[in-house]
């Protein structure tokens, strides 16, 4: 799975979730903030974490959220962490 | 402390082992009815401490502690232990329970000394040891025995909060969210 469809994926997942301001989903990129850039309220980024989960097929340890950066490269890289580990 | 591994939910078992923090901080006496999966009927009835310098009125914030107290931290060390194979007491080694967020509240009556409430909390999202709770505060009919009111209660009263007209509605709650953070994670620098 290639970065830019994971990012691809977390925007149809921000588009369904009210609390994000839906204006800012221009031009979203790895360095987008979701709290800073997107304003979504910082309770928020464990349901697009369980939304991620769903979307994309995968299992993230509670651990994984504990160390979850704001940014949407640190997802990218958590979806892809997590499918390695699926692989195993 | 009692057998924590062999119970199937919280009815009967002292709040003081579940809730780790000191006496004086704790706002919950009971559990009467706990389904893990669904929600919680806890009681709590405030002493004078709890009024004190306050026109003998317990206050809203004590009440939404106490609320958070009953359901998003019982409920989740009761889930997160029953995960890790593990006592409340093993949890309070590894995690801190923090207050995340309250969605809204809104306050219907006022509870003075000596008079029991309940919260009444149904879990609405469970993930990465983070809870979401909605829920009430009745007060409850002077010398009505909780015990024996709730042991025939269940999921379908909950959803309705179907409770006997004699309970007043106290306040309304939701979106109640905490989470149990990594110890660790308070002692950084972050």
């Amino acid at each position: 799975m290639e970065r830019q469809e994971i990012i691809d994926g977390l925007i149809e997942i921000l588009r369904t979730i009210r609390t994000v301001d839906q204006t800012k989903l221009v031009n979203v990129t790895e360095e987008t903030d979701f709290l800073t850039d997107l304003t979504t309220p910082s309770t928020e980024l464990i349901n697009i974490a369980a939304k991620a989960e769903q979307k994309f097929g995968v299992e993230f340890e509670d651990d994984d959220i504990d160390e979850l950066g704001s940014k949407v490269k640190d997802v990218v890289d958590l979806v892809l962490r997590a499918k390695e580990r699926g692989k195993v | 402390m009692e057998d924590y591994f062999n119970i199937d939910n919280l009815v009967g078992f002292r709040p003081e082992h579940m809730l780790l923090h000191g006496p004086t901080k704790r706002l919950l006496d009971d559990f009467h009815w706990h389904d893990p999966q669904v929600g919680i009927v806890a009681s709590y009835t405030p002493k004078a401490s709890d009024v004190h310098d306050h026109f003998g009125v317990f206050r809203g914030v004590d009440q939404i502690e106490a609320f958070a107290q009953a359901t998003i931290v019982s409920l989740g060390t009761f889930l997160e232990c029953k995960k890790l194979n593990c006592t409340p007491l093993d949890m309070k080694d590894r995690f801190i329970p923090a207050f995340i967020s309250v969605g809204g509240v809104s306050f219907h009556n006022y509870l003075l000394e000596g008079e029991t409430f309940i919260s009444i909390g149904k879990i609405t999202f469970y993930k990465f040891r983070q809870m979401v709770c909605d829920g009430r505060i009745y007060k409850v009919p002077r010398d009505l025995d909780l015990k024996k009111y709730f042991s025939d209660f269940n999921k379908s009263r909950l959803d309705k909060y179907e409770l006997s007209a004699d309970f007043k509605l106290v306040a309304d709650l939701s979106n109640i969210t905490g989470r149990a953070i990594k110890r660790e994670m308070f002692t950084t620098d972050n």
